[in-house]
């Protein structure tokens, strides 16, 4: 029988840690301005709003599709989905964050 | 009708000499305008990442302002028509929604699975209604156990259907009245002037282990390419401008499971039993196209797809008969516009499929069900295979066919239905060719259908044939 070469880090896992003086200096930076504050308030009020069309049963269900998959078939059947979701969802196409919906995390 | 135009010449230029080679009459085939309308039924990005909620949700979406018209015509205009979540017990109005039967004997996987230790086949079944079957209608949100002046056995899951009645006290709806969409409206046929057929087969069953339809499939390419009869039946195999053979072409026998149940070493050398098939299938497709234009649909035993819709038999299957223009290879649900006359149908899985879940028996009863749905194949997804849509439900009807046809049917059956608006459709079960020799023409100018059975011998001559060979 030959006998496994393993390494050492299969048996103790390498684990990286912060460095201290990253640390030191995020602790010690000053309290974000308030412009962008109110800047994180919009993205979380743009983020509630997606998340309120998500729960709308009127639009049917939101699993597997995006977004804007959705609010175009809410279109297409009359249902009136709101214009300002889509131009919220045209102007953020790119962020996941934006285009999927509250459930796309959870597997099938 | 085609045999009356066939025979009005009396047979005698069969029983004259021979002329010289290049003083036979020459009949021209008839051509037609033909437009297909290929987009509605193609699959273009195949995401199979969704749940078939969307199908349901769309389909409800889709029929939805239909119905409530339809009610309000039946029940009158100031009809209450309620969401299941608004209603009040004891109270008379109208609900749309979606029909779910829960069906002890339906198969079911998961009874597979949690049966598994004590090993209970689920037989297989013809007919899978039972006793103990029970309706539930279903909207966005809510669903509800239905009774009364309804068809239980009749009824099938995923139409879409209004109703009329009350909750009782025990949360069950009694049911008074039920309403469906019935025909869509039709833009009318324009008027032809001379008589042109369409010919219409299906289950060729090409490649099984008893060959007993090749004569009978030589005698119809013959006919159609006009090589047989006289000049009486020449000139009335002219008229027919077009063959749709509508699925099935292969034999279910072709489709050996042998090869993922058996050993790799054992099947390492055989063929494909669909290879010889569809080589026999080519040579007689090269027969027809060089003289007709020809519609191939696939079927549920041809190699393609097996969910709805099914995608149309790649060309490079028929190095032979795909070199014609005047081969068409289409999608299953079936729809061309010819001559203005407007096709559609299905090799026939959706019909077979509702005749196994639920009491009707004849096909021409299921297809005429079907059409007054509104729906082509009102059990896909539940029981039939289909597609994971999500934006639309294609299988709606949005306008009238004038000739709606199921393929792979036991006999041929022929109905014209007249709808309240007008409109005029003709039903066609085309029968399969393999167990009864027989095929369809329809005129397209009067709609009228007939068959034409090609069989070469009686069935009992068969018969006493098979008993000396074995």
């Amino acid at each position: 029988m030959t006998t496994k070469h393993r390494l050492i880090t299969d048996s103790f896992k390498v684990v990286k840690k912060a460095r201290k003086g990253g640390k030191r200096e995020k602790r010690s930076a000053p309290p974000p301005p308030p412009q962008k504050e109110a800047e994180d308030e919009a993205v979380r009020e743009d983020l509630q709003k997606l998340r309120q069309f998500d729960l709308d049963w009127k639009f049917g269900p939101c699993t597997g599709i995006s977004r804007l998959q959705r609010w175009e078939r809410a279109k297409v059947h009359g249902l009136n989905p709101p214009e300002d979701i889509r131009e919220l969802l045209l102007k953020t196409h790119t962020d996941p964050e934006y285009t999927l919906s509250i459930w796309s995390q959870y597997p099938l | 009708m085609f045999s009356e135009l066939s025979a009005q010449n009396d047979s005698s230029s069969l029983l004259c000499p021979p002329g010289p080679e290049d003083q036979g009459p020459v009949f021209e085939r008839v051509s037609l305008a033909y437009r297909p309308c290929p987009e509605r039924y193609k699959v273009g990005e195949r995401s199979f990442s969704r749940q078939y909620a969307h199908i349901y949700a769309a389909r409800l979406m889709q029929m939805r302002p239909l119905l409530t018209v339809r009610a309000q015509e039946k029940w009158g205009p100031d009809v209450l028509i309620r969401k299941l979540c608004d209603l009040q017990t004891g109270e008379q109005c109208c609900i749309v929604g979606t029909l779910f039967k829960r069906m002890d004997l339906q198969p079911s996987i998961l009874k597979e699975i949690s049966e598994e230790h004590n090993l209970l086949p689920q037989p297989v079944r013809a007919k899978y209604i039972s006793e103990s079957d029970e309706l539930i209608l279903e909207d966005e949100l809510q669903r509800i156990k239905l009774e009364g002046n309804i068809d239980r056995d009749k009824c099938v899951t995923g139409s879409v259907v209004a109703i009329y009645g009350a909750e009782r006290n025990d949360g069950k709806f009694t049911v008074e009245d039920i309403c469906i969409a019935d025909l869509p409206p039709q833009t009318a046929r324009p008027k032809l002037s001379s008589d042109k057929f369409m010919l219409l087969a299906s289950g060729l069953g090409l490649g099984s282990s008893h060959a007993d339809s090749i004569l009978g499939l030589q005698l119809l390419t013959d006919m159609v390419t006009g090589q047989l009869g006289d000049q009486g039946e020449q000139s009335g195999a002219a008229k027919i401008s077009r063959v749709l053979l509508a699925g099935n072409l292969l034999s279910q026998s072709t489709q050996d499971k042998d090869a993922s149940t058996k050993a790799k070493y054992l099947t390492k050398k055989t063929q494909a039993g669909s290879v010889d098939a569809i080589r026999l299938l080519d040579e007689l497709l090269l027969q027809l196209v060089i003289s007709v234009h020809v519609d191939v649909m696939p079927g549920q035993y041809d190699p393609t797809n097996y969910t709805l819709p099914q995608q149309p038999l790649h060309h490079c299957m028929f190095p032979l008969s795909s070199v014609y223009p005047t081969l068409q290879l289409t999608s299953n649900p079936y729809q061309a516009n010819i001559d203005g006359v407007r096709f559609l149908g299905t090799s026939g899985q959706n019909v077979c499929d509702i005749q196994r879940y639920s009491s009707m028996e004849s096909h021409l009863e299921i297809l005429e069900e079907t059409l007054r749905l509104r729906h082509l194949a009102p059990t896909a997804p539940d029981t039939l295979g289909c597609y994971p849509f999500y934006q639309k439900d294609p299988f709606i009807l949005e306008e009238c066919p004038h000739v709606y046809f199921s393929g792979n049917a036991p006999a041929f059956e022929s109905k014209l239905v007249k709808g309240a608006d007008g409109q005029e459709v003709l039903l066609v079960t085309v029968p399969e060719f393999s167990s009864t020799q027989t095929v369809c023409l329809v005129n397209l100018r009067t709609l009228e259908c007939e068959q034409v059975t090609f069989s070469a011998f009686s069935a009992d001559y068969n018969e006493s044939e098979m008993n000396i060979s074995h």
